[in-house]
This record gives structure tokens, C-alpha cells and sequence, in this order.
């Protein structure tokens, strides 16, 4: 364990990569539980950056999980989005993550809506950046090509090259790193098994333990 | 927002409920959602580089924007690519026909000027831009003076150029650091360079800086920070 996180509200908020029992909602958040972060996540099915300032219903289901409790799964039709606003106001979290990038990547399209995406990001950034609150941006991973989702790996490159330049004033995490084009097997595509949601939350909580400790470092 | 969306609506004929839709996800698979705008985005904006307030005008709607530094040119307002824009620019009882499709990505300014005669006159000023990037200010320069033929961005008492070369009709842009600098235009050495007041350039932010010259009236800047509508269903 390392002490970087020990005691911090963390606070996750992501898209439908959060919205499943054995998705980032339990290994992720399990893994900043075990560095002695407080933590509060809440995924929204596809859901848009934008999504977390301007109301909205959620298409696909939306879960939430507190501290050392078990996630609370809502499938119900098109419940309401919750608000960065007003996540922050309830939790006084000391870190934002932010896990999204797969609903905006315009996969099937030809070109990435690159202009779109980039408002996207900065609407929600701008709002985490009013409460004056230090962040970490997950971009996705790489998922396998040929779905129903249309995702590719170029892509996901694309995608993860833009989240890299875009998220600032966040911390820019990239998962593709964690692994090889297609390593990691999906069930749709998209979702990754269990062993993925593994490896990909264990990968996020070793980086932001590392940025956590580098900002510490620096104060 | 409310206002612009309605007008534009009605100039695309309908284009933009296809963009009210991008929301839905199909009945028979709930799992599928979509990733992003199924047909992407373009963004379309109005100028007003008169002596004189101009309207705007569709099918249902009219804007006024007005010749003030703070209302000559309007935030930019997302379209669907591929469906044709049509309205007209009037002012007084002159008038000029707006037609425009844009492509995805696209950023389109539609400028509006009087010709030396006094006609109304429409120009499209097109750009696909890929530099966006939150920890730089990008900055364009669009010249919009005929009697300026090398346009120039300039920044300091050094007058260090930022952007040069921009000839008449056309435009250029760059990513600067986000610093607290006066800019200022110019046309050629030997003039007096105009200043852009655009403020302490923030990081991520998009800004745009007109020359421009009614008839028989001096060169006039104006300069301000880029600002979009959100797209929502």
C-alpha cells in the first residue's frame, strides 16, 4: 500500500464501463479502497461528458457505490443524471476521476468529432475546475474491433491522442498502455470480461497512486 | 440559445431535429448506445462586419446583430453536416442570400459586408481546425479589409509576430501559451498597428480577431474569445 491516497475522498464518476457488478464500479473502486481512499463512484450508461453538467435522462442504466458497500444497480427506464455540481457538493471530494471516452469517440464515423468531443470535455473539466478540485481523466481501452459497437483500435489511438491534449487542466490517464490491441477480451466489444475490468482497474489505480504521490511530492 | 437554435432550424429545413435525435438508442438493443453524434457536428456562426445593424432572416425567425463590438459576432451554433442552409442577411432594403452545407467538423462563419457601392454582400470563411488543446489559446486572424494585403498579428511593444501573411478574404491561426499580452494588427510595416483587446489569454480557449473596413470608414478590429452552444438532445 502506498500512503498517497490514504484518507482522501476520491470521488469516480464514468460511463457504462462503471454500470455493471464486475465493471470499474467494484475493481476499481476496490483497488483505491485498499490504498485507504475513501471512495464514491456513480457510472451513467452512455452518457456524454456533457451529460454530468446539463440535465439529462440516462439511456442505459446508471449504478452508484459508497465507500465499503456494495454498488446500487439501476436499471430502471431513463432515470435522471446526477450532477458533477452536486456530487461535489455532497462528497468534498479531495480527487475527481473522470473514466470516459468510448461514447464520444464517434465510432462508425468517419472522421472523429473531434470539435464536439473537445466541448464535451471542456464543459465537464470547466465545472471541476471551478471547485478548484485536482483531477484524473481515464481515457478507454482498446476493446476489439468488429462489434456491433463499430470500435477500432485506430480509433481508440485517436481518441486517446485527443483525450491526452484535451483534459488538461486533468491528469491524463491512457489506457492503452495497460495493454496490447485486443488483449483483453470483451463480451461485446466494447465491455471487457472480468479479468479485464481487473486488470484495467488495478492499471488506473496504479497510475493515479503515481500522480497522487508525484503532486505530494511537489507540495 | 433558444432563439439562434430555432432560427437555424429553420434555415436547415429541418437539418438540426436529425441532430435532436443523436440521443436515441434503438428499442431492440438497450445495450447499444451511440458514441457521439451519429453524423457528427458542424458549427456555424454569424458576422457582422457593417456600419449597420443586419437581420438575419428564415422562414420563422429574424436576428438582429447589431454594428457594437460586443454584438457583431455571434457564438457558434452546431449544425447538421451535409444539410443545406438556406436564409437571407437584410439591411434595410437591401438583402443577400445565405446558402451554406457544412461538413463534419466544420467551423463556418458567415461575414457579412457592405461593398464599396453600398451592396450587401455575403462571404463564408470555412476551417476545419485540429488544434485543439486545453493547455494552449489558439488565436485566428481573419482579414476582412480589402485595402489591408498582408494582414498581421502582432503581440508587445516588440510587435513579435504571431501570425503573418494573411491576405485579403483569408485567414490564419496559431496556438499560443496562455499568456497576458496586448495583440495588435496590422497591415504592413509602415502602419500603425490597431489593438486587438482580447484580455489575458486563457488555456483551452478558442479566440477570434477580425480586421475589417466598412466603405469609406478606417480599419476597425474586433476581437473576442470563441464561444459555442452546447449540442444536446
Amino acid at each position: 500500500m502506498n500512503a498517497a491516497l490514504a484518507g482522501l475522498v476520491v470521488l469516480i464518476i464514468g460511463d457504462s464501463h462503471m454500470v455493471s457488478r464486475d465493471y470499474l464500479i467494484t475493481t476499481l473502486h476496490d483497488s483505491l479502497t485498499q490504498q485507504e481512499a475513501v471512495v464514491h463512484s456513480y457510472g451513467m450508461c452512455g452518457t456524454n461528458a456533457g451529460d454530468w453538467v446539463y440535465p439529462t435522462k440516462v439511456s442505459c442504466g446508471r449504478a452508484e457505490r459508497h465507500a465499503k458497500a456494495g454498488p446500487i444497480i439501476d436499471r430502471s427506464q431513463r432515470p435522471p443524471s446526477w450532477s458533477i455540481d452536486e456530487l461535489i457538493a455532497k462528497h468534498k471530494p479531495n480527487l475527481v476521476v473522470v473514466e470516459m471516452g468510448d461514447t464520444m469517440a464517434g465510432y462508425g464515423q468517419a472522421a472523429i468529432p473531434q470539435a464536439w468531443i473537445y466541448g464535451e470535455i471542456r464543459t465537464l473539466t470547466g465545472k471541476i475546475k471551478a471547485h478548484n478540485l485536482p483531477c484524473v481523466w481515464v481515457g478507454p481501452p482498446w476493446g476489439n474491433e468488429g462489434s456491433s459497437y463499430h470500435k477500432t483500435f485506430a480509433r481508440v489511438k485517436e481518441m486517446s491522442q485527443l483525450l491526452s491534449q484535451s483534459v488538461a487542466p486533468c491528469s491524463f490517464i491512457d489506457s492503452t498502455q495497460f495493454s496490447k490491441p485486443g488483449e483483453w477480451p470483451t463480451t461485446d466489444g466494447q465491455h471487457l470480461t472480468s479479468s479485464g475490468y481487473g486488470a484495467w482497474g488495478k492499471g488506473i489505480a496504479a497510475s493515479i497512486v503515481q500522480i497522487a504521490s508525484q503532486s505530494s511530492a511537489k507540495r | 440559445m433558444a432563439e439562434f437554435l430555432r432560427t437555424l432550424a429553420a434555415l436547415a429545413l429541418g437539418g438540426l431535429l436529425a441532430v435532436a435525435n443523436i440521443g436515441s438508442v434503438s428499442a431492440a438493443d438497450e445495450r447499444l448506445y451511440p458514441s457521439g453524434p451519429p453524423n457528427g457536428v458542424g458549427y456555424l456562426r454569424f458576422a457582422n462586419l457593417t456600419a449597420h445593424e443586419v437581420t438575419v432572416v428564415s422562414a420563422s425567425a429574424r436576428i438582429a446583430l447589431p454594428p457594437s463590438e460586443t454584438g457583431r459576432v455571434r457564438r457558434y451554433d452546431p449544425v447538421t453536416p451535409g444539410s443545406e442552409l438556406n436564409g437571407t442577411v437584410q439591411e434595410g432594403g437591401k438583402s443577400a442570400p445565405i446558402k451554406v452545407t457544412l461538413t463534419a467538423n466544420e467551423f463556418v462563419t458567415v461575414v457579412v459586408t457592405n461593398a464599396r457601392d453600398g451592396a450587401l454582400s455575403t462571404a463564408l470563411l470555412r476551417e476545419t481546425p485540429s488544434d485543439f488543446n486545453a493547455a494552449k489559446s489558439s488565436i485566428a486572424l481573419y482579414n476582412m479589409d480589402e485595402g489591408c494585403g498582408d494582414a498581421r498579428l502582432t503581440a508587445g511593444d516588440k510587435q513579435t509576430p504571431v501570425i503573418g501573411g494573411v491576405a485579403p478574404g483569408a485567414s490564419g491561426r496559431r496556438l499560443v501559451n496562455p499568456v497576458d499580452v496586448a495583440l495588435a494588427v496590422a497591415c504592413s510595416e509602415a502602419t500603425q498597428p490597431l489593438a486587438a483587446k482580447l484580455g489575458p489569454l486563457a488555456a483551452g480557449e478558442r479566440y477570434s480577431v477580425f480586421i475589417f473596413a466598412p466603405p469609406a470608414m478606417p480599419p476597425q478590429i474586433v476581437a473576442l474569445r470563441d464561444e459555442s452552444a452546447p449540442l444536446r438532445p
